[in-house]
């Protein structure tokens, strides 16, 4: 007989969607506050701090201001101006909100759980939503890249000259860094032999070796990448403050800047995770969380523990690099992408494909220590070097003065002027 | 199907959430509009023409060289996750589908080199130059 009620594996994969959703969103709200009070510390100030419980005179230490900032949004108008595309208007923060929350259906958020023994449900029971997607990180990258598509619906639809600089930008930044950022990650998933999250993490917990210590450039180039991906600072062209107001999401005002805001801490949120599980070891910790499948309740709790806390890190990272570093200018950013983190990749790719190869060799000549202290000397070697290397070559990186070219119209427009050829031929 | 109706079920709730916040704040929230209101924001300037005039084509050259850069680098995927896995390249060596991991590792490495080849190329023509 069958019965109207969901299986078990649905009803464990919507109880998990809740928890995502429901986590993220309030994370996301916690996050901005987190970030007003890390930026008031670096500031010397006092940040947000007298938001409690209404009607009452109880403050605790701010932690009511997400829920007030999020009911005041709610209640305001949700306007349309009269010049934009009405539906692309529209689509474009559900289309990035929506992608943006989906990437977690691929994302674990800790290892298994013990096992609970309900027919119908496999044993154990995986901290992830889809635990049979085979093709997990690219889901991430595929949904990431839809994220692009809401940014550029939004600078295009405002039609707003602000907004259509900012989705222009934005869009030749996330596709410049979504190169160095697979390169980055071809080495991981070649060093862990799948493209699963959570076996690339049982496969660091196994060897014990996180891979930034195996791929240290290749942790190098999925940082600065996913920085960019995430638009954060020193990467946050799309929406530079001072040049463009708000970037995309000019027009934007009440509920639809809520959802792009969110979609932006989400994309810092998954930036976040995905560095710590691909690189930081996910939820293995040496000595406190054990390395194999069989869990106990108190395990799998410090296994959650350890990859929300190594989450936090680097997110309190990423927000004390936004409060420490200039803004790049736009030649840089395209000079760093293509010039630098492009051959970067491509290097770190060689070595490590290369060490895999001849890992087996290497055992047998060389014996298991010296094998495994050879297989990290190399891709360290190949670090040091690219490193040094690239900051001999690029000393276009700190050359500030104006580039003064040719533009087919000048001529037209009477701008080449004798004087602007003579500055020209100065500055060269 | 089992693999998959998670992540659709994801996809359906995630756009549900969405799709439900705009709907509540268009429900509860205030009208009102004026000329003012409506027009383009320019820093408090009348807009002086339309937005969507030509720009430049530094950002086609971008998108055409992310385009192939992205797809050399989707077809390295197969072989990465491949060449370590049981059921990969040795499986294959095994099964005599292929002569030698040797002959795998050293495709993969050609084929890397032909996209520095077309990245020097790139580089050399002035592709990558943003001024």
């Amino acid at each position: 007989m069958t019965t109207l009620l969901p299986s078990p594996t649905t009803l464990a994969a919507l109880a998990k969607i809740g928890l995502l959703v429901g986590g993220l969103m309030t994370a996301a709200a916690y996050l901005v506050l987190l970030e007003r009070w890390i930026a008031a510390w670096v500031q010397d100030r006092r940040g947000p701090n007298r938001v409690g419980i209404p009607l009452t005179k109880i403050r605790l230490f701010g932690l009511g201001q997400p829920l007030a900032d999020g009911l005041k949004i709610i209640l305001k108008e949700d306007f349309t101006p009269q010049h934009v595309d009405k539906v692309l208007y529209t689509a474009a923060p559900l289309v990035i909100l929506a992608a943006s929350l989906a990437i977690f259906a691929a994302i674990p958020f800790g290892s298994v759980l013990p096992p609970l023994n309900i027919p119908g449900l496999p044993d154990p029971v995986p901290f992830l939503v889809a635990p049979g997607l085979d093709v997990g990180v690219l889901w991430v990258f595929a949904l990431s890249s839809i994220a692009v598509y809401g940014v550029l619906l939004g600078g295009w639809a405002s039609n707003s000259k602000y907004s259509f600089l900012g989705g222009l930008r934005s869009s030749a930044q996330l596709l410049a860094y979504e190169i160095p950022l697979g390169l980055g990650l071809l080495g991981v998933v070649l060093a862990a032999g799948s493209l699963k999250l959570d076996a690339i993490m049982n496969a660091q917990a196994e060897s014990g070796i996180w891979y930034v210590f195996a791929q240290p450039l290749g942790f190098l180039v999925f940082m600065v990448a996913s920085f960019a991906e995430a638009a954060r600072l020193p990467f946050d062209l799309p929406e530079a403050e001072q040049e463009l107001v708000g970037g995309y999401h000019t027009e934007y005002s009440g509920i639809r800047l809520l959802l792009f805001l969110v979609a932006e801490f989400l994309h810092m949120i998954t930036a976040a995770f995905l560095i710590v599980i691909l690189f930081l070891g996910g939820w293995h910790l040496w000595g406190v969380t054990g390395s194999g499948q069989e869990v106990t309740w108190l395990g799998a709790a410090l296994r959650c523990g350890v990859l929300s806390a190594k989450i936090l890190a680097v997110i309190v990272f990423f927000m004390l690099v936004r409060w420490s570093w200039p803004r790049f200018r736009f030649d840089q950013l395209m000079n760093l992408a293509w010039k630098v983190m492009l051959p970067l990749g491509i290097a770190n790719l060689v070595v490590v494909a290369t060490v895999e190869e001849f890992r087996p060799q290497l055992l047998a000549s060389l014996g298991a220590g010296w094998a495994q202290g050879a297989a990290l000397a190399a891709p360290w070697a190949v670090f040091f070097i690219g490193w040094i290397g690239a900051g001999l070559l690029t000393p276009s990186g700190t050359d500030n003065r104006p580039i003064l070219t040719r533009s087919p119209l000048d001529a037209e427009h009477g701008l080449l002027t004798n004087t602007s050829r003579d500055w020209e031929k100065a500055v060269r | 199907m089992d693999a998959i109706l998670p992540v659709l079920l994801f996809v359906a709730i995630a756009a549900a959430v969405s799709v439900g916040l705009v709907t509540v704040s268009g429900l509860i929230g205030p009208r009102r509009s004026g000329a003012v209101k409506a027009m383009p924001y320019e820093s408090g300037m009348d807009p002086l023409h339309d937005t969507r005039r030509r720009f430049d084509v530094r950002f086609h050259l971008v998108a055409i060289t992310f385009l192939v850069f992205d797809v050399e680098l989707l077809f390295l995927y197969p072989w990465a996750v491949a060449s370590r896995s049981p059921a990969g390249v040795d499986a294959a060596v095994a099964g005599g589908i292929v002569a030698s991991r040797g002959l795998v590792f050293a495709g993969a490495m050609v084929f890397l080199s032909l996209v520095v080849v077309g990245f020097a190329y790139d580089w050399r023509k002035g592709v990558f130059r943003w001024r």
